[in-house]
Protein backbone atom coordinates (compact mmCIF):
# COMPACT_ATOMS: atom_id res chain seq x y z
CA UNK A 1 0.00 0.00 0.00
CA UNK A 2 0.94 3.85 -0.33
CA UNK A 3 2.34 5.64 2.30
CA UNK A 4 0.49 7.48 4.45
CA UNK A 5 1.37 11.10 4.87
CA UNK A 6 -0.07 14.40 5.29
CA UNK A 7 -0.66 15.01 1.51
CA UNK A 8 -2.54 11.30 1.34
CA UNK A 9 -4.68 12.47 3.95
CA UNK A 10 -5.62 15.76 2.44
CA UNK A 11 -6.35 14.01 -0.98
CA UNK A 12 -8.32 11.26 0.88
CA UNK A 13 -10.63 14.11 2.95
CA UNK A 14 -11.12 16.43 -0.17
CA UNK A 15 -11.94 13.34 -2.55
CA UNK A 16 -14.57 11.62 -0.05
CA UNK A 17 -16.25 14.56 1.49
CA UNK A 18 -18.73 15.88 -1.23
CA UNK A 19 -20.04 12.58 -1.80
CA UNK A 20 -20.20 12.01 2.18
CA UNK A 21 -21.53 14.98 2.92
CA UNK A 22 -24.49 15.21 0.36
CA UNK A 23 -25.39 11.61 1.57
CA UNK A 24 -25.34 13.02 5.02
CA UNK A 25 -27.61 16.22 4.49
CA UNK A 26 -30.32 14.19 1.77
CA UNK A 27 -30.64 11.02 3.02
CA UNK A 28 -29.23 10.36 7.15
CA UNK A 29 -29.54 13.59 8.33
CA UNK A 30 -33.26 13.54 7.12
CA UNK A 31 -34.18 10.41 9.00
CA UNK A 32 -32.65 11.65 12.65
CA UNK A 33 -34.98 14.73 11.84
CA UNK A 34 -37.69 12.45 10.92
CA UNK A 35 -38.00 10.79 13.59
CA UNK A 36 -37.72 13.95 15.95
CA UNK A 37 -40.59 15.72 14.79
CA UNK A 38 -42.11 12.65 15.19
CA UNK A 39 -42.18 13.83 18.92
CA UNK A 40 -44.40 17.19 18.19
CA UNK A 41 -48.00 18.14 17.03
CA UNK A 42 -46.93 20.35 13.99
CA UNK A 43 -49.49 21.41 11.11
CA UNK A 44 -46.33 22.37 8.85
CA UNK A 45 -47.27 26.25 9.67
CA UNK A 46 -46.84 27.98 13.12
CA UNK A 47 -45.54 26.69 16.19
CA UNK A 48 -44.83 23.10 16.94
CA UNK A 49 -46.14 21.39 19.83
CA UNK A 50 -43.28 19.23 21.76
CA UNK A 51 -46.02 16.25 22.50
CA UNK A 52 -43.74 13.41 23.74
CA UNK A 53 -44.49 9.84 22.51
CA UNK A 54 -48.34 10.48 21.76
CA UNK A 55 -47.61 10.14 17.62
CA UNK A 56 -45.41 6.95 18.31
CA UNK A 57 -48.18 5.57 20.90
CA UNK A 58 -50.71 6.62 18.04
CA UNK A 59 -49.06 4.70 15.05
CA UNK A 60 -49.11 1.91 17.29
CA UNK A 61 -52.89 1.75 17.87
CA UNK A 62 -53.90 3.03 14.58
CA UNK A 63 -55.66 0.37 12.79
CA UNK A 64 -55.02 1.93 9.14
CA UNK A 65 -51.25 1.95 10.02
CA UNK A 66 -51.71 -2.02 10.13
CA UNK A 67 -53.82 -2.20 7.36
CA UNK A 68 -50.94 -0.37 5.37
CA UNK A 69 -48.51 -2.53 7.04
CA UNK A 70 -50.76 -5.78 6.27
CA UNK A 71 -50.77 -4.34 2.31
CA UNK A 72 -46.68 -4.24 2.37
CA UNK A 73 -46.75 -7.33 3.51
CA UNK A 74 -48.69 -8.23 0.95
CA UNK A 75 -46.29 -7.25 -1.73
CA UNK A 76 -43.62 -8.76 0.32
CA UNK A 77 -45.38 -12.62 -0.06
CA UNK A 78 -46.18 -11.52 -3.80
CA UNK A 79 -42.50 -10.63 -4.25
CA UNK A 80 -41.25 -13.70 -2.46
CA UNK A 81 -44.08 -16.11 -4.13
CA UNK A 82 -44.17 -14.39 -7.41
CA UNK A 83 -41.01 -13.13 -8.38
CA UNK A 84 -38.51 -15.48 -7.14
CA UNK A 85 -39.85 -18.33 -8.54
CA UNK A 86 -40.36 -17.00 -11.87
CA UNK A 87 -36.97 -15.38 -12.11
CA UNK A 88 -35.53 -18.67 -11.25
CA UNK A 89 -37.21 -20.65 -13.59
CA UNK A 90 -36.77 -18.45 -16.13
CA UNK A 91 -33.00 -18.20 -15.04
CA UNK A 92 -32.67 -21.67 -15.31
CA UNK A 93 -34.03 -21.97 -19.08
CA UNK A 94 -32.43 -18.69 -19.99
CA UNK A 95 -29.20 -19.24 -18.58
CA UNK A 96 -27.51 -19.74 -22.08
CA UNK A 97 -27.73 -16.88 -24.64
CA UNK A 98 -28.78 -17.60 -27.72
CA UNK A 99 -30.64 -14.25 -29.96
CA UNK A 100 -34.08 -15.69 -28.88
CA UNK A 101 -33.07 -16.50 -25.09
CA UNK A 102 -31.28 -12.84 -25.50
CA UNK A 103 -34.36 -11.02 -26.88
CA UNK A 104 -36.48 -12.96 -24.15
CA UNK A 105 -34.18 -11.80 -21.71
CA UNK A 106 -34.89 -8.23 -23.03
CA UNK A 107 -38.78 -8.47 -22.97
CA UNK A 108 -38.59 -9.60 -19.51
CA UNK A 109 -36.37 -6.42 -18.20
CA UNK A 110 -38.45 -3.76 -20.40
CA UNK A 111 -40.46 -3.13 -17.68
CA UNK A 112 -38.08 -1.98 -15.26
CA UNK A 113 -36.91 0.61 -17.72
CA UNK A 114 -40.32 2.13 -18.00
CA UNK A 115 -41.31 4.82 -15.23
CA UNK A 116 -43.28 3.26 -12.35
CA UNK A 117 -46.00 6.02 -13.28
CA UNK A 118 -46.27 4.81 -16.96
CA UNK A 119 -46.16 1.34 -15.25
CA UNK A 120 -49.04 1.79 -13.06
CA UNK A 121 -51.13 4.25 -15.37
CA UNK A 122 -50.80 0.98 -17.71
CA UNK A 123 -51.87 -1.44 -15.94
CA UNK A 124 -54.83 1.28 -14.65
CA UNK A 125 -55.86 0.36 -17.90
CA UNK A 126 -55.63 -2.87 -17.98
CA UNK A 127 -58.28 -3.72 -15.28
CA UNK A 128 -59.97 -0.66 -16.28
CA UNK A 129 -63.78 -2.13 -16.02
CA UNK A 130 -65.17 -1.19 -19.76
CA UNK A 131 -62.32 -0.50 -21.57
CA UNK A 132 -59.61 -2.54 -20.14
CA UNK A 133 -57.98 -5.84 -21.82
CA UNK A 134 -58.09 -7.73 -18.71
CA UNK A 135 -62.25 -7.93 -18.59
CA UNK A 136 -62.45 -8.00 -22.62
CA UNK A 137 -60.38 -10.96 -22.50
CA UNK A 138 -62.62 -13.20 -19.98
CA UNK A 139 -65.23 -11.74 -22.17
CA UNK A 140 -63.63 -12.95 -25.80
CA UNK A 141 -63.42 -16.43 -23.76
CA UNK A 142 -66.77 -16.54 -22.30
CA UNK A 143 -65.36 -16.20 -19.22
CA UNK A 144 -67.69 -13.10 -18.06
CA UNK A 145 -69.03 -14.38 -14.55
CA UNK A 146 -65.39 -14.40 -13.44
CA UNK A 147 -65.14 -10.02 -14.62
CA UNK A 148 -64.50 -8.42 -11.62
CA UNK A 149 -64.27 -4.02 -11.26
CA UNK A 150 -60.33 -5.19 -10.58
CA UNK A 151 -59.06 -1.82 -8.72
CA UNK A 152 -62.25 -0.56 -6.81
CA UNK A 153 -63.38 -3.93 -5.15
CA UNK A 154 -62.11 -3.96 -1.60
CA UNK A 155 -61.81 -7.36 -1.37
CA UNK A 156 -59.28 -7.96 -4.60
CA UNK A 157 -57.89 -4.72 -5.28
CA UNK A 158 -54.60 -5.19 -3.13
CA UNK A 159 -54.35 -8.57 -5.29
CA UNK A 160 -54.71 -6.81 -8.49
CA UNK A 161 -51.68 -4.47 -7.64
CA UNK A 162 -49.63 -7.40 -6.71
CA UNK A 163 -49.81 -8.24 -10.22
CA UNK A 164 -47.95 -5.39 -12.03
CA UNK A 165 -45.70 -4.70 -9.67
CA UNK A 166 -44.26 -8.89 -9.95
CA UNK A 167 -44.26 -7.96 -13.50
CA UNK A 168 -42.10 -5.17 -13.27
CA UNK A 169 -39.22 -6.85 -11.03
CA UNK A 170 -38.54 -9.99 -12.39
CA UNK A 171 -36.04 -8.83 -14.79
CA UNK A 172 -33.73 -7.57 -12.03
CA UNK A 173 -33.64 -10.90 -10.50
CA UNK A 174 -33.82 -12.84 -13.86
CA UNK A 175 -30.39 -11.20 -14.30
CA UNK A 176 -28.74 -11.84 -10.96
CA UNK A 177 -30.28 -15.43 -10.98
CA UNK A 178 -28.70 -15.93 -14.04
CA UNK A 179 -25.67 -14.46 -13.04
CA UNK A 180 -25.35 -16.82 -10.12
CA UNK A 181 -26.06 -19.32 -12.41
CA UNK A 182 -23.08 -18.69 -14.30
CA UNK A 183 -21.00 -18.76 -11.62
CA UNK A 184 -20.83 -22.35 -10.75
CA UNK A 185 -17.69 -23.86 -12.09
CA UNK A 186 -18.41 -26.36 -14.63
CA UNK A 187 -16.41 -28.71 -13.24
CA UNK A 188 -19.47 -29.08 -10.70
CA UNK A 189 -21.55 -30.05 -13.53
CA UNK A 190 -19.35 -32.14 -15.32
CA UNK A 191 -19.10 -34.62 -12.06
CA UNK A 192 -22.46 -34.48 -11.16
CA UNK A 193 -23.32 -35.68 -14.78
CA UNK A 194 -20.64 -38.39 -13.91
CA UNK A 195 -22.25 -39.64 -10.92
CA UNK A 196 -25.42 -39.68 -12.80
CA UNK A 197 -27.34 -37.21 -10.69
CA UNK A 198 -30.61 -36.55 -11.63
CA UNK A 199 -31.70 -32.96 -13.42
CA UNK A 200 -34.29 -32.97 -10.83
CA UNK A 201 -32.00 -33.59 -7.77
CA UNK A 202 -29.19 -31.77 -8.86
CA UNK A 203 -31.06 -28.96 -8.59
CA UNK A 204 -31.79 -29.35 -4.95
CA UNK A 205 -28.28 -31.23 -3.89
CA UNK A 206 -25.92 -28.66 -6.07
CA UNK A 207 -27.63 -25.24 -7.59
CA UNK A 208 -29.65 -24.20 -5.59
CA UNK A 209 -26.96 -24.30 -2.52
CA UNK A 210 -24.57 -22.98 -4.64
CA UNK A 211 -26.64 -19.82 -5.26
CA UNK A 212 -27.80 -19.36 -1.78
CA UNK A 213 -25.98 -16.19 -1.72
CA UNK A 214 -27.90 -14.65 -4.40
CA UNK A 215 -31.27 -15.79 -3.06
CA UNK A 216 -30.30 -13.98 0.39
CA UNK A 217 -30.02 -10.83 -1.28
CA UNK A 218 -32.71 -11.05 -3.40
CA UNK A 219 -35.09 -11.62 -0.61
CA UNK A 220 -33.14 -8.75 1.00
CA UNK A 221 -34.35 -6.91 -2.30
CA UNK A 222 -37.96 -8.31 -2.71
CA UNK A 223 -38.35 -6.93 1.34
CA UNK A 224 -36.91 -3.75 1.44
CA UNK A 225 -38.47 -2.59 -2.05
CA UNK A 226 -41.64 -4.30 -1.55
CA UNK A 227 -41.93 -1.84 1.95
CA UNK A 228 -40.76 1.11 -0.03
CA UNK A 229 -43.62 0.92 -2.91
CA UNK A 230 -45.42 4.12 -3.62
CA UNK A 231 -45.45 5.06 -6.90
CA UNK A 232 -47.92 2.60 -8.38
CA UNK A 233 -50.24 2.58 -5.58
CA UNK A 234 -50.54 6.43 -5.93
CA UNK A 235 -51.00 6.51 -9.42
CA UNK A 236 -53.42 3.69 -9.52
CA UNK A 237 -55.64 3.74 -6.51
CA UNK A 238 -54.45 6.83 -4.45
CA UNK A 239 -54.75 3.91 -1.25
CA UNK A 240 -58.37 3.98 -1.85
CA UNK A 241 -60.89 2.41 -1.79
CA UNK A 242 -61.83 2.63 1.38
CA UNK A 243 -57.74 2.36 2.62
CA UNK A 244 -58.03 -0.90 1.34
CA UNK A 245 -54.92 -0.60 -0.84
CA UNK A 246 -53.18 1.63 1.65
CA UNK A 247 -49.44 0.81 1.95
CA UNK A 248 -47.31 2.25 4.42
CA UNK A 249 -46.00 5.17 2.70
CA UNK A 250 -48.98 6.21 1.04
CA UNK A 251 -50.82 6.79 4.39
CA UNK A 252 -47.58 8.85 5.31
CA UNK A 253 -48.07 10.90 2.31
CA UNK A 254 -51.71 11.07 3.06
CA UNK A 255 -50.94 12.51 6.38
CA UNK A 256 -48.19 14.86 5.64
CA UNK A 257 -49.42 16.33 2.44
CA UNK A 258 -53.17 15.92 2.15
CA UNK A 259 -54.30 16.50 5.84
CA UNK A 260 -51.47 18.11 7.06
CA UNK A 261 -50.47 16.39 10.41
CA UNK A 262 -46.79 16.83 9.72
CA UNK A 263 -45.61 15.40 13.03
CA UNK A 264 -47.92 12.49 13.00
CA UNK A 265 -46.34 11.61 9.17
CA UNK A 266 -42.94 12.20 10.32
CA UNK A 267 -43.75 9.10 13.05
CA UNK A 268 -44.83 7.14 10.52
CA UNK A 269 -41.93 7.43 8.49
CA UNK A 270 -39.38 6.67 11.27
CA UNK A 271 -41.69 3.63 11.67
CA UNK A 272 -41.35 2.40 8.18
CA UNK A 273 -37.84 2.69 8.51
CA UNK A 274 -37.44 0.87 11.96
CA UNK A 275 -40.10 -1.91 10.51
CA UNK A 276 -38.13 -2.27 6.99
CA UNK A 277 -34.63 -2.62 8.98
CA UNK A 278 -35.86 -5.43 11.30
CA UNK A 279 -37.55 -7.14 8.70
CA UNK A 280 -34.12 -7.68 6.42
CA UNK A 281 -32.36 -8.37 9.89
CA UNK A 282 -34.62 -11.17 10.48
CA UNK A 283 -34.76 -12.35 6.87
CA UNK A 284 -30.70 -12.34 7.39
CA UNK A 285 -31.09 -14.44 10.34
CA UNK A 286 -33.85 -16.91 9.36
CA UNK A 287 -31.41 -17.16 6.34
CA UNK A 288 -28.33 -17.85 8.06
CA UNK A 289 -29.90 -20.69 9.86
CA UNK A 290 -30.94 -22.32 6.99
CA UNK A 291 -27.93 -22.09 4.96
CA UNK A 292 -26.95 -25.48 4.01
CA UNK B 1 -28.05 -30.20 -22.34
CA UNK B 2 -27.42 -31.28 -25.62
CA UNK B 3 -23.76 -33.04 -24.62
CA UNK B 4 -25.62 -35.02 -22.41
CA UNK B 5 -25.63 -37.62 -25.39
CA UNK B 6 -22.50 -39.52 -23.90
CA UNK B 7 -22.22 -43.70 -23.34
CA UNK B 8 -24.03 -43.55 -19.82
CA UNK B 9 -27.17 -42.88 -21.55
CA UNK B 10 -29.68 -45.98 -22.20
CA UNK B 11 -31.69 -44.51 -24.74
CA UNK B 12 -30.81 -44.77 -28.29
CA UNK B 13 -29.43 -41.48 -29.31
CA UNK B 14 -31.83 -40.92 -32.53
CA UNK B 15 -34.53 -41.59 -29.38
CA UNK B 16 -32.76 -39.01 -27.18
CA UNK B 17 -32.21 -36.63 -29.49
CA UNK B 18 -35.62 -36.53 -30.40
CA UNK B 19 -36.96 -36.05 -26.53
CA UNK B 20 -34.02 -33.41 -25.93
CA UNK B 21 -35.53 -31.41 -29.41
CA UNK B 22 -39.19 -31.66 -28.67
CA UNK B 23 -38.30 -30.14 -25.30
CA UNK B 24 -36.74 -27.42 -26.24
CA UNK B 25 -39.40 -26.58 -28.81
CA UNK B 26 -42.04 -27.02 -25.65
CA UNK B 27 -39.52 -24.36 -23.92
CA UNK B 28 -39.36 -22.50 -27.07
CA UNK B 29 -43.10 -22.01 -27.45
CA UNK B 30 -43.65 -21.17 -23.32
CA UNK B 31 -41.13 -18.52 -23.79
CA UNK B 32 -42.31 -16.85 -26.79
CA UNK B 33 -45.40 -16.75 -25.02
CA UNK B 34 -44.48 -15.34 -21.89
CA UNK B 35 -42.23 -12.59 -23.70
CA UNK B 36 -45.55 -11.71 -25.73
CA UNK B 37 -47.51 -11.52 -22.64
CA UNK B 38 -44.92 -9.37 -20.99
CA UNK B 39 -44.35 -7.18 -23.86
CA UNK B 40 -48.24 -6.86 -24.44
CA UNK B 41 -49.11 -3.57 -22.23
CA UNK B 42 -46.27 -2.04 -23.58
CA UNK B 43 -47.79 -3.00 -27.30
CA UNK B 44 -51.23 -2.37 -26.34
CA UNK B 45 -50.22 1.24 -25.34
CA UNK B 46 -48.70 2.09 -28.08
CA UNK B 47 -51.58 1.09 -30.26
CA UNK B 48 -53.82 2.46 -28.59
CA UNK B 49 -51.67 5.79 -28.72
CA UNK B 50 -53.38 6.14 -32.24
CA UNK B 51 -56.84 5.27 -31.86
CA UNK B 52 -60.01 6.93 -31.03
CA UNK B 53 -61.99 7.19 -27.95
CA UNK B 54 -64.68 5.27 -29.55
CA UNK B 55 -61.97 2.13 -30.34
CA UNK B 56 -60.96 1.31 -26.63
CA UNK B 57 -64.73 -0.11 -26.63
CA UNK B 58 -62.29 -3.23 -28.80
CA UNK B 59 -59.14 -3.11 -27.07
CA UNK B 60 -57.20 -5.72 -28.77
CA UNK B 61 -58.54 -3.96 -32.24
CA UNK B 62 -55.53 -2.53 -34.10
CA UNK B 63 -56.76 1.44 -34.85
CA UNK B 64 -58.64 1.05 -38.41
CA UNK B 65 -57.26 4.79 -39.32
CA UNK B 66 -53.81 5.24 -37.20
CA UNK B 67 -54.71 9.28 -35.73
CA UNK B 68 -50.83 10.37 -35.62
CA UNK B 69 -52.66 13.77 -34.95
CA UNK B 70 -52.89 12.35 -31.23
CA UNK B 71 -49.54 12.14 -30.62
CA UNK B 72 -49.01 15.97 -31.42
CA UNK B 73 -52.07 16.73 -29.48
CA UNK B 74 -50.90 14.97 -26.28
CA UNK B 75 -47.42 16.83 -26.95
CA UNK B 76 -49.36 19.98 -26.10
CA UNK B 77 -51.99 19.42 -24.10
CA UNK B 78 -49.33 17.66 -21.11
CA UNK B 79 -46.56 20.56 -21.72
CA UNK B 80 -44.06 17.86 -22.86
CA UNK B 81 -41.89 19.83 -24.48
CA UNK B 82 -41.11 21.41 -21.08
CA UNK B 83 -41.28 18.67 -18.97
CA UNK B 84 -38.70 16.80 -21.49
CA UNK B 85 -36.79 19.82 -21.25
CA UNK B 86 -36.72 19.83 -17.43
CA UNK B 87 -36.03 16.12 -17.32
CA UNK B 88 -32.73 16.43 -19.42
CA UNK B 89 -31.73 19.18 -17.47
CA UNK B 90 -32.49 17.04 -13.88
CA UNK B 91 -30.75 13.79 -15.40
CA UNK B 92 -28.11 15.43 -17.00
CA UNK B 93 -26.74 17.81 -14.10
CA UNK B 94 -27.57 14.66 -11.39
CA UNK B 95 -25.51 12.23 -13.49
CA UNK B 96 -22.45 14.15 -13.68
CA UNK B 97 -22.15 14.84 -10.09
CA UNK B 98 -23.25 10.87 -9.00
CA UNK B 99 -20.23 10.11 -11.73
CA UNK B 100 -17.73 12.19 -10.22
CA UNK B 101 -18.40 12.64 -6.72
CA UNK B 102 -19.40 8.41 -6.58
CA UNK B 103 -15.78 7.55 -8.63
CA UNK B 104 -14.14 9.69 -6.44
CA UNK B 105 -15.23 8.65 -3.34
CA UNK B 106 -14.98 4.86 -4.84
CA UNK B 107 -11.08 5.30 -5.92
CA UNK B 108 -10.27 6.06 -2.07
CA UNK B 109 -12.82 3.25 -1.08
CA UNK B 110 -10.60 1.05 -3.11
CA UNK B 111 -7.56 2.54 -3.14
CA UNK B 112 -6.55 3.61 0.47
CA UNK B 113 -6.27 2.19 3.50
CA UNK B 114 -7.87 4.70 6.74
CA UNK B 115 -9.50 4.65 9.78
CA UNK B 116 -12.87 4.83 9.19
CA UNK B 117 -12.58 3.04 5.75
CA UNK B 118 -15.53 -0.15 6.81
CA UNK B 119 -17.83 2.54 8.69
CA UNK B 120 -17.83 4.62 5.80
CA UNK B 121 -18.58 2.02 3.45
CA UNK B 122 -21.23 0.22 5.38
CA UNK B 123 -22.69 3.59 6.47
CA UNK B 124 -23.01 4.19 2.02
CA UNK B 125 -24.55 0.47 1.69
CA UNK B 126 -26.94 1.42 4.56
CA UNK B 127 -28.61 3.68 2.07
CA UNK B 128 -29.69 1.21 -0.46
CA UNK B 129 -31.87 -0.34 2.07
CA UNK B 130 -33.61 3.17 3.35
CA UNK B 131 -36.96 3.70 1.61
CA UNK B 132 -36.77 7.34 0.24
CA UNK B 133 -40.44 7.90 1.37
CA UNK B 134 -38.81 8.49 4.72
CA UNK B 135 -37.18 11.51 3.83
CA UNK B 136 -39.72 13.31 2.06
CA UNK B 137 -41.43 15.05 5.14
CA UNK B 138 -37.66 16.37 6.17
CA UNK B 139 -36.32 17.29 3.06
CA UNK B 140 -39.65 19.52 2.24
CA UNK B 141 -39.39 20.71 5.58
CA UNK B 142 -35.57 21.54 5.15
CA UNK B 143 -36.25 22.86 1.75
CA UNK B 144 -39.45 24.85 2.07
CA UNK B 145 -36.86 27.07 4.98
CA UNK B 146 -34.07 27.60 2.62
CA UNK B 147 -36.66 28.45 0.02
CA UNK B 148 -35.10 25.76 -2.13
CA UNK B 149 -38.67 23.94 -3.15
CA UNK B 150 -39.48 24.52 -7.29
CA UNK B 151 -36.09 24.86 -8.53
CA UNK B 152 -33.59 22.62 -10.24
CA UNK B 153 -31.09 21.30 -7.00
CA UNK B 154 -34.24 20.54 -5.12
CA UNK B 155 -34.49 17.14 -6.96
CA UNK B 156 -30.83 17.00 -8.43
CA UNK B 157 -29.31 16.95 -4.76
CA UNK B 158 -31.46 13.90 -3.26
CA UNK B 159 -31.23 11.96 -6.41
CA UNK B 160 -27.42 12.39 -6.00
CA UNK B 161 -27.23 11.66 -2.58
CA UNK B 162 -29.97 8.68 -3.16
CA UNK B 163 -27.77 7.22 -6.08
CA UNK B 164 -24.44 7.53 -4.61
CA UNK B 165 -24.66 4.34 -2.47
CA UNK B 166 -25.49 2.30 -5.63
CA UNK B 167 -22.66 4.43 -7.49
CA UNK B 168 -20.11 3.78 -5.02
CA UNK B 169 -20.80 -0.09 -4.76
CA UNK B 170 -20.00 -0.76 -8.17
CA UNK B 171 -17.30 1.38 -8.97
CA UNK B 172 -15.89 0.16 -5.50
CA UNK B 173 -16.26 -3.54 -6.86
CA UNK B 174 -14.25 -2.62 -10.35
CA UNK B 175 -11.30 -0.72 -8.96
CA UNK B 176 -10.74 -3.02 -6.17
CA UNK B 177 -9.58 -5.53 -8.93
CA UNK B 178 -7.09 -2.96 -10.17
CA UNK B 179 -3.62 -4.09 -10.19
CA UNK B 180 -1.90 -2.51 -7.51
CA UNK B 181 0.87 -0.81 -8.83
CA UNK B 182 -0.81 1.37 -11.04
CA UNK B 183 -0.55 4.31 -8.89
CA UNK B 184 3.15 3.64 -7.85
CA UNK B 185 4.21 3.87 -11.54
CA UNK B 186 2.68 6.86 -11.63
CA UNK B 187 4.22 8.02 -9.16
CA UNK B 188 7.52 7.38 -10.51
CA UNK B 189 6.49 9.73 -13.27
CA UNK B 190 5.44 12.39 -10.67
CA UNK B 191 1.80 12.53 -10.95
CA UNK B 192 -0.48 13.17 -7.92
CA UNK B 193 -3.11 11.75 -6.94
CA UNK B 194 -5.59 14.08 -8.79
CA UNK B 195 -3.58 13.42 -11.62
CA UNK B 196 -4.09 9.52 -11.40
CA UNK B 197 -7.85 10.07 -10.39
CA UNK B 198 -8.57 11.85 -13.54
CA UNK B 199 -5.91 10.22 -16.56
CA UNK B 200 -5.44 6.64 -14.98
CA UNK B 201 -8.25 5.39 -12.71
CA UNK B 202 -11.50 7.39 -14.48
CA UNK B 203 -10.77 6.04 -18.12
CA UNK B 204 -9.81 2.24 -16.79
CA UNK B 205 -13.12 2.72 -14.54
CA UNK B 206 -15.56 3.77 -17.37
CA UNK B 207 -16.73 -0.13 -18.25
CA UNK B 208 -18.42 0.30 -14.40
CA UNK B 209 -18.84 3.57 -14.68
CA UNK B 210 -21.11 3.38 -17.89
CA UNK B 211 -22.96 1.02 -16.04
CA UNK B 212 -23.30 3.44 -13.60
CA UNK B 213 -24.54 5.71 -15.81
CA UNK B 214 -27.05 3.98 -17.62
CA UNK B 215 -29.06 2.34 -13.64
CA UNK B 216 -28.63 6.51 -12.94
CA UNK B 217 -30.22 8.30 -15.97
CA UNK B 218 -32.93 5.51 -15.95
CA UNK B 219 -33.45 6.07 -12.43
CA UNK B 220 -33.78 9.98 -12.53
CA UNK B 221 -35.80 10.46 -15.88
CA UNK B 222 -38.31 7.98 -13.87
CA UNK B 223 -38.28 9.07 -10.55
CA UNK B 224 -41.63 10.14 -9.09
CA UNK B 225 -41.67 10.77 -5.46
CA UNK B 226 -39.30 13.27 -5.04
CA UNK B 227 -40.68 15.64 -7.89
CA UNK B 228 -44.56 15.14 -6.73
CA UNK B 229 -43.45 16.77 -3.16
CA UNK B 230 -40.95 19.29 -4.38
CA UNK B 231 -42.41 20.91 -7.57
CA UNK B 232 -45.55 22.07 -7.72
CA UNK B 233 -44.82 24.94 -10.46
CA UNK B 234 -45.99 23.84 -14.07
CA UNK B 235 -42.80 25.46 -15.92
CA UNK B 236 -40.50 22.56 -13.69
CA UNK B 237 -42.26 19.35 -14.10
CA UNK B 238 -40.46 16.33 -15.26
CA UNK B 239 -41.92 13.68 -17.16
CA UNK B 240 -43.16 11.33 -14.52
CA UNK B 241 -45.06 14.62 -13.13
CA UNK B 242 -46.83 15.75 -16.26
CA UNK B 243 -47.82 12.39 -16.59
CA UNK B 244 -49.30 11.77 -13.27
CA UNK B 245 -51.95 15.21 -14.41
CA UNK B 246 -53.44 12.51 -16.54
CA UNK B 247 -53.57 9.45 -14.14
CA UNK B 248 -56.84 11.26 -13.06
CA UNK B 249 -57.52 14.53 -15.04
CA UNK B 250 -57.93 13.49 -18.32
CA UNK B 251 -59.43 10.15 -16.90
CA UNK B 252 -61.77 9.53 -19.87
CA UNK B 253 -59.63 11.26 -22.70
CA UNK B 254 -57.77 7.53 -23.44
CA UNK B 255 -56.39 8.51 -26.27
CA UNK B 256 -54.47 11.32 -25.46
CA UNK B 257 -53.25 9.69 -21.91
CA UNK B 258 -52.19 6.96 -24.19
CA UNK B 259 -50.43 8.89 -26.56
CA UNK B 260 -49.03 11.04 -23.60
CA UNK B 261 -47.65 7.90 -22.26
CA UNK B 262 -46.41 6.50 -25.43
CA UNK B 263 -44.06 9.91 -26.27
CA UNK B 264 -42.44 9.83 -22.32
CA UNK B 265 -42.00 5.98 -22.74
CA UNK B 266 -39.82 6.46 -26.53
CA UNK B 267 -36.63 7.99 -25.22
CA UNK B 268 -36.50 5.49 -22.14
CA UNK B 269 -36.73 2.16 -24.57
CA UNK B 270 -34.36 3.57 -26.98
CA UNK B 271 -31.98 4.17 -24.77
CA UNK B 272 -32.74 0.66 -23.12
CA UNK B 273 -32.28 -1.32 -26.27
CA UNK B 274 -29.52 0.31 -27.59
CA UNK B 275 -27.71 -0.41 -23.98
CA UNK B 276 -29.35 -3.46 -23.12
CA UNK B 277 -26.67 -5.82 -23.32
CA UNK B 278 -24.68 -3.17 -21.28
CA UNK B 279 -27.24 -2.94 -18.63
CA UNK B 280 -27.49 -6.57 -18.21
CA UNK B 281 -23.89 -6.64 -17.55
CA UNK B 282 -23.78 -4.20 -15.38
CA UNK B 283 -26.72 -5.93 -12.77
CA UNK B 284 -24.38 -8.98 -13.21
CA UNK B 285 -21.48 -7.56 -11.89
CA UNK B 286 -23.57 -5.76 -9.13
CA UNK B 287 -25.19 -9.65 -8.56
CA UNK B 288 -22.01 -11.34 -8.48
CA UNK B 289 -20.22 -9.29 -5.95
CA UNK B 290 -23.39 -9.32 -3.77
Amino acid sequence: MLSFGARTRGFVVAALLPATLLYLVFVIVPLLWSAYYGFYDWKGMGAAKYIGFDNYLEVFKDPLFWRAFKNNMIIVAASILGQVPIALGLALVLRKATWFRRFVRTAVFMPMVLSSVVVGMIWGYVYHPQIGILNSLLETLGLNSWEREWLSDPSIAMYSLSVPIIWNYIGPFLIMFIAALQNIPEEINEAAKMDGVRPFRKLFTITFPMIWDTFKVIIVLCISGSLKEFDFIYVMTGGGPAHSTELMATYMYNNTFSVYRFGYGSAVSTMIIVLSLALVLVSQILMKKKNP
Amino acid sequence: MNVAANGLSTTSPKGKSFIVKSKNGIVTAVLAVYAVVTLYPLIWLMLSAFKTNADFAHPFAIPKVWHWENLQKAWTVSHMGTAMVNSIIVTTVALALTLVLGALAAYVLSRFQFKFKVLIMGFFLLGMLIPIHSTLVPLFILMNKIHMLNTYPALILPYVAFQLPIAIFIATAYMSTFPKDIEEAAFVDGMGYWGIFWKIILPLASPALATVAILSVLRFWNEFSFALVFISKASLKTVPLSLSVFANGYGTDYKLTMAAMAISVIPTIAVYLLFSEKIMKGMTAGAVKG
